[in-house]
């Protein structure tokens, strides 16, 4: 594998520990925020509290996931370029193949002969480039729904009691059967872990564990990987 | 209830998540615009443009259909973050529901937006933190270490996630009509619109999401009996039990 020593530039490192300041600044005058509202939307601190653990524990899996795919990709991509663009703002399957278009505009290798600093400056910029639209497509198009969103709100609150399940389900059903339609272990993934999920809300239910929902999700997808291994 | 805390919240969000998002976005583009003019590396507007064109053709469409699909399920001050985090459907989302459902905030309520926001922070520390430590700072010693079955069960992380996250959107849904609604719409984008017209793939999720959103709203169930997100997932449960 051919990795082309600008990769490592420490202006490179410097602009990818950036953008991690970046998330931790908006993190923090977020988390700020909510706890000041908290209170008047109902919300006790402890509720806040568990919010905050509940998303961090159904992380850890996605989070382990990237890293492991981030990790395959250093050798290609460089540390600063694979922390940004895998890591964040990306996902790993965009980055891949805008890098590959890339390079096959270039009429070269990810990693082959011709894949030098020059290359990589292209690759790079190519992914950047592209994955800045959706930055500016959510800079310009939140601020509009944001407004049609209160306006609804004004007119209709049940609408907006009904909107993000109906949209969340379609979602989750369109990738979901998406992913099942690709090969048996993916079918098999993806019952384990709507299986596990059924159980566990059964079992919060019936002994009212409150524990038990905060960690079903996280524990789900850990015995669908399992399944996906035995399953291999 | 407190208009003005919650008017704060609103105006504070928007106004820093705008900020923090457009600084995200000159910081992400400084790099690779070093490489080009400070390294002199640009290659001229030929080959650029011709990369770019060749992503904008497969991936064009999710630039404008992303935000606009996804604001409904994360609301403004949420969708500052998720676009800059990254993998919402699979990450940023479950944990945003999960946290929900947690908690017992209905969708809708000011109360669910904080616990989405909140549960958004709670995964980027983990998502950050890991990221630092396991890519940026071990990653190279790692990559001589794990071993290619690690990798290739973790290749099946996407599926793992949406089998518990799909049944954790069914239970919380408000309103039964509104689960079968947006199921057979999800499912009719799969078996019926890709699988009839193969090149919608690109934009069939948006299709799905609008149609189930339009349906949901005109034969919703306007009886008052609006059902809390508690016991319609308790009369769920033990239906399925």
């Amino acid at each position: 594998m051919n990795t082309p020593p600008i990769v490592n530039s420490p202006v490179l490192w410097a602009a990818a520990l950036g953008v991690f300041l970046v998330i931790g600044l908006q993190s923090f005058i977020y988390l700020r925020a909510a706890r000041r509202a908290a209170s008047a939307a109902g919300m006790t601190p402890g509720e806040l509290r568990t919010a905050f653990r509940t998303g961090a524990l159904v992380a850890v899996g996605p989070s382990l996931a990237v890293v492991v795919v981030a990790v395959s990709l250093l050798t290609v991509f460089g540390t600063p370029a694979v922390l940004v663009r895998i890591g964040l703002i990306g996902s790993a399957s965009f980055e891949t193949v805008a890098a590959q278009s890339a390079a096959q505009t270039a009429g070269i290798e990810l990693g082959g002969a011709g894949y030098d600093d020059r290359a990589f400056a292209l690759v790079f910029f190519t992914m950047s480039v592209a994955g800045a639209a959706w930055m500016v497509s959510t800079l310009v198009f939140t601020p509009i729904l944001s407004r049609a969103d209160r306006r609804i709100r004004a007119v209709n609150p049940m609408v907006m009691s009904i909107v993000p399940g109906a949209a969340m389900i379609s979602a989750f059903t369109y990738l979901g059967l998406t992913e099942v339609n690709k090969s048996a272990v993916h079918l098999v993934t993806f019952v384990t872990g709507a299986l596990v999920m059924v159980l566990l809300h059964l079992a919060a239910t019936r002994w009212r564990k409150a524990w038990i929902r905060e960690w079903s999700v996280g524990v789900a997808v850990a015995a669908a990987l399992g399944a996906a291994a035995v399953a291999l | 209830m407190t208009d003005a805390s919650i008017e704060r919240f609103d105006r504070t969000t928007s106004r820093w998540g705008r900020a923090t998002m457009l600084a995200g976005l000159v910081i992400s583009l400084a790099g690779p615009l070093y490489l080009m003019f400070g390294e002199g590396y640009w290659p001229g507007w030929g080959p650029v443009t011709q990369a770019w064109v060749a992503v904008a053709v497969v991936f064009g469409v999710f630039w404008f259909s992303e935000p606009i699909t996804y604001y409904p399920m994360l609301g403004s001050a949420a969708s500052y973050q998720a676009f800059m985090i990254g993998n919402i459907a699979n990450k940023l989302l479950p944990s945003a529901l999960a946290a929900q459902s947690a908690i017992g905030a209905r969708h809708g309520t000011k109360k669910a937006e904080i616990a989405a926001v909140t549960a958004i922070i709670g995964a980027a520390v983990v998502h950050l933190v890991s990221l630092l430590l396991l890519v940026g700072l071990l990653g190279t010693w790692l990559a001589s270490l794990i071993p290619p079955s690690v990798t290739e069960v973790f290749g099946y992380i996407v599926p793992a996630i949406l089998g518990p996250v799909l049944v954790q959107a069914v239970l919380s849904a408000g309103q039964n009509r509104t689960r079968v609604i947006a199921l057979a719409c999800g499912a009719a984008g799969v078996y019926l619109l890709v699988a009839l017209v193969p090149s919608s793939s690109a934009y069939a999720m948006v299709v799905c999401v609008v149609l189930a959103v339009a349906l949901s709203l005109l034969l919703r169930d306007r009886g008052g009996s609006a059902t809390t997100a508690d016991t319609a997932a308790d009369e769920k449960s033990e239906a399925s039990a």
